[in-house]
């Protein structure tokens, strides 16, 4: 069984259909890329996985557990972490809080808050620590105290990695997390994926729209093109693949590299 | 039956005072996506204008149709005025400001221009000059229409249909529309967008001055705070009807006039300023953008 | 506990001590009221605050709670409490009855307003922005009229706190030491929940609903946990103010007094409890103090409200905090 399983999956929108019958299995520990043109329904799926969209058809499921339909904060406790296209780090707070706030998650008691009864204080230091732990490991540690908003581009796309670490998730969804890098930016990002999956055994699915990218990083890639999925296997072998060069070569004329 | 014909005409009155003051709100919400809470100001304002007027022109004692039209077209000109103030000096400086700032700023308005009435025209309810004899015209079927309410559906039609004329059939309507779907891709195209939401604030306080003119004729009690709760009926009137949208704010008026209406004649009269308070948050639960809103869907 | 939380334990007490029986012969009863009003404005505008400020939900109607809690609190001492003071009065003096029992009709107003708060809540937040804010400024009205609706506690001629039974019982509690009791209880619990490391989710859901999701925080849930313990202040504080005027009137809790809580809590910096605490104060006492400006008074107080959001819309402190609140929100923001 595979730890994501994605059956005749259809999205959408009024008129508007942005998933059309996809099937996808992510099996545990993998690494599987997402590509496809702009508007192709990657970022869809991603939101349908994390639960912002229901399915309007066919079934999602998560470590055997289906969770079409399900509010986004319970899937997350489930097991399955993102980051978004367009980066949404809470902008006010530090680093160190953007973190922090990943680390409880649902299980805050606002009365202990208030009341602080026995070991409430141990525990908040045991979070803060672990807090900047992370930091550090994601070479955040000395941006721990700015605001979100006013670290560089690249250490955002970081962050928002750091944070959705903190939930502790089997599955990590990573949304463009190269866009707007420069190619030594993307090698450090590759590095650090690499690392994330052996360190921590995780699972993990990548969009991104450079193909370059993903293919000396991933295990296999899925192309999806208009909301359908035309290509699904080994990098080497989608890349020569005369449909997904089509997809590419019809809507910014360059083959994939 | 003829009580049913006679309040359903009352309902009908009224609600046609409350879609004049609506379409303002809408309209304004349309272009700038906010709530301008001063808008039943400048509805206060209109009256006040329109008894100062009156007086001033001596025509409280010669009550004709003419007399009506001058104060009518007077009031509209001074909260034009106003209205145009108000957009310059409180609203564009926090264009960019996000939703939050111009919410506040307007009830700041709002707030100012209720103390500052105070202030200027006294606390004290005036008497609005008899600027027509009130007479009854139409007996039907057991049903009274006194010439009043019969000068204030028409106007309120006339100005309505102008409104829709404007809107549909010129280009400052076109511009209009073109602002409240896309304000950026309006102005790409050339849609002088500062001049087109100025004027979109000078008509809506050309309505709600005619409203205050008509209330004026037809309930001639009037005080400065006049305009906090027919305001505040006149927003939930264009939330009803789909807030942003024309055609909405005139059947959401309507519709808000004659349920007042018989709710207060037939459930209880106590309740009356109540029903527009839970008609609102009936509508905003069961359907947040109205009668005729389009749902919006956010991009994740 | 610790040895420090004694200590500020102790200067609090100490210090509401003083309160209660210095002010009174130091200052002219007008100056003591103002003191009051001035307590109960910190504890609505914090209520309140939690609300706008720190969960970024825009809440417009608070005053409607205000109303709920005066209200409840004050039949409570009419129609229950005077019985109970009367009776206890046989065993116990009567001034020892008095002070268990306010404490009571006070919570009782804070958790009649606490369900109102729910009953408001679970429906409202499921809308956005604008929305929620005019359904919250329809929910306060509401709340308002239905009030002035019920002829049991006075209808349109307002609420007298004094019970026809027992009208020897003095019902009124003019306690400086209860209100700023109530507010540093207040101030500490709010801060203590919105400064923990959990708290951070209350920010979280006002900086980005979406985000605050997707890392497993159940943002309708702290949106209501918000609305729940902001009503129930709010409730409190209208206990309080009932309870020190001796007489209530629906027009008291009206859309204007919304507005003015609204304006504490953007003058004084969305997201900074110290920042709503100085405006209230500050702006409940000035109209007193310039008392001689008369009408001109509100005509300011908007255009004040006005030239902040054109001038700095941040308010006094954004959302920094002061002493010595600032210690508990600690380093990282």
């Amino acid at each position: 069984m595979s730890l994501l399983e994605i059956r005749g999956l259809c999205v959408r929108f009024g008129g508007l259909t942005a998933v059309s019958r996809v099937d996808l299995d992510v099996e545990e520990g993998a690494l599987v890329a997402l590509i496809g043109p702009n508007g192709a329904g990657k970022t869809t799926a991603f939101n349908v996985i994390t639960g912002v969209y229901a399915p309007s058809e066919g079934s999602v499921r998560f470590a055997g557990r289906e969770i079409g339909g399900v509010a986004p904060h319970t899937i997350c406790s489930l097991g399955v972490a993102r980051t978004f296209q367009n980066i949404r780090l809470f902008r006010s707070l530090s680093a160190l809080e953007n973190v922090r706030a990943a680390l409880q998650g649902a299980k805050r008691s606002g009365t202990g808050d208030m009341l602080r009864l026995a070991g409430w204080r141990r525990r908040e230091a045991a979070a803060e620590t672990e807090a900047r732990a992370l930091l550090d490991e994601l070479a955040l540690g000395s941006f721990a105290s700015a605001r979100a908003d006013s670290l560089p581009y690249g250490e955002q796309r970081r962050l928002e990695i750091a944070r959705a670490l903190a939930t502790r998730p089997k599955l990590l969804l990573l949304d463009e997390p190269a866009a707007g890098m420069n190619p030594a930016e993307k090698q450090a990002l590759r590095e650090l994926v690499r690392r994330l999956r052996a360190d921590r055994g995780l699972t993990i699915v990548l969009i991104d729209h450079d193909v370059s990218f993903v293919m000396n990083l991933s295990d296999r890639v899925a192309v999806l093109d208009h909301g359908e999925k035309i290509a699904d296997g080994a990098p080497e072998v989608v890349r020569r693949d005369p449909h997904v060069i089509e997809a590419y070569l019809g809507s910014d004329g360059e083959a994939p590299a | 039956m003829e009580n049913l014909l006679q309040q359903l005409l009352n309902g009908i009155t009224w609600g046609s005072i409350y879609a004049l003051v609506a379409l303002g709100y809408t309209m304004v919400y349309g272009v700038l996506k906010l709530i301008n809470f001063a808008h039943g100001e400048v509805y206060m304002v209109g009256a006040m204008t329109g008894y100062y007027a009156a007086h001033a022109l001596g025509l409280t004692q010669a009550p004709s149709l003419g007399a009506l039209v001058l104060v009518l077209l007077i009031s509209m000109a001074a909260c034009a005025l106003l209205g145009a103030l108000i957009e310059r000096v409180a609203y564009r400086p926090l264009r960019a400001a996000g939703r939050l700032a111009p919410l506040i700023t307007a009830i700041g308005v709002s707030l100012l221009l209720q103390n500052a009435g105070q202030l200027v025209f006294g606390a004290d309810p005036k008497f609005f000059p008899a600027l027509l004899r009130s007479e009854e015209v139409i007996r039907a079927g057991g049903v009274a229409v006194s010439n009043i309410q019969l000068t204030v559906l028409v106007t309120a039609l006339v100005l309505m249909a102008g409104l829709q004329y404007v809107v549909r059939r010129t280009r400052f309507g076109r511009a209009m529309r073109a602002v409240s779907y896309d304000a950026p891709a309006a102005a790409l195209m050339g849609v002088p967008v500062d001049r087109v939401i100025l004027g979109t604030f000078v008509l809506g306080s050309m309505l709600a001055a005619a409203a205050g003119i008509l209330v004026g004729l037809s309930n001639p009690k009037i005080d400065p705070l006049m305009g906090l709760m027919p305001g505040l009926k006149a927003f939930v009137a264009a939330v009803l009807g789909g807030i942003g949208s024309v055609p909405g704010a005139m059947v959401g008026g309507l519709l808000l006039g004659v349920i007042e209406t018989f709710v207060t004649a037939y459930l209880s009269s106590t309740y009356r300023d109540a029903i527009a308070f839970v008609i609102l948050v009936v509508i905003l639960l069961l359907r947040p953008t109205g009668l005729f809103g389009a749902p919006q869907t956010e991009k994740v | 506990m610790r040895a420090r939380s004694l200590l500020w334990l102790g200067v609090a007490i100490a210090f509401l001590v003083f309160l209660d029986v210095a002010a009174p012969r130091l200052l002219n009863p007008y100056y003591v009221t103002i003191l009051s009003r001035i307590g109960i404005a910190v504890i609505a505008a914090v209520s309140l605050q939690l609300v706008n400020g720190f969960t970024g939900q825009f809440s417009i109607g608070h005053a409607g709670f205000m109303a709920i809690g005066a209200y409840a609190s004050a039949a409570l001492s009419v129609f229950a409490g005077a019985a109970v003071l009367a009776a206890a009065a046989q065993v116990v003096p009567l001034p020892v009855a008095r002070l268990a029992y306010f404490p009571v009709a006070l919570v009782f107003g804070g958790l009649v307003a606490a369900v109102a708060g729910i009953v408001v809540a679970v429906p409202a937040l499921r809308l956005r922005g604008d929305y929620l804010a005019i359904a919250t400024l329809g929910a306060g009205e509401i709340i308002r009229i239905a009030i002035l609706n019920i002829d049991a506690v006075g209808g349109a001629r307002g609420f007298s706190l004094a019970s026809p039974e027992y009208p020897s019982i003095d019902l009124r509690y003019e306690s400086l030491a209860g209100v700023f009791g109530v507010a540093l209880i207040a101030i500490a619990a709010i801060s203590r929940l919105v400064y923990a490391g959990g708290g951070l989710a209350f920010r979280a859901v006002r900086e980005d609903e979406t985000a605050a999701e997707s890392i497993g925080i159940a943002t309708t849930r702290v949106k209501v946990e918000a609305f729940l313990i902001a009503s129930f202040f709010a409730g409190v504080a209208g206990a309080l103010f009932a309870h020190s005027e001796g007489y209530i009137h629906t027009n008291t809790f009206g859309f204007v007094r919304s507005f003015e809580l609204v304006a504490f809590v953007v003058l004084g910096g969305l997201g900074s409890l110290s920042g709503a605490i100085l405006a209230a104060a500050t702006l409940t006492a000035l109209p007193e103090v310039l008392r001689g400006l008369g009408e001109w008074r509100m005509v300011l107080y908007s255009l004040l409200l006005i030239a902040t959001m054109l001038l700095r819309p941040q308010g006094l402190l954004g959302q920094r905090e002061l002493w010595p609140i600032s210690r508990l929100k600690g380093g990282g923001g």
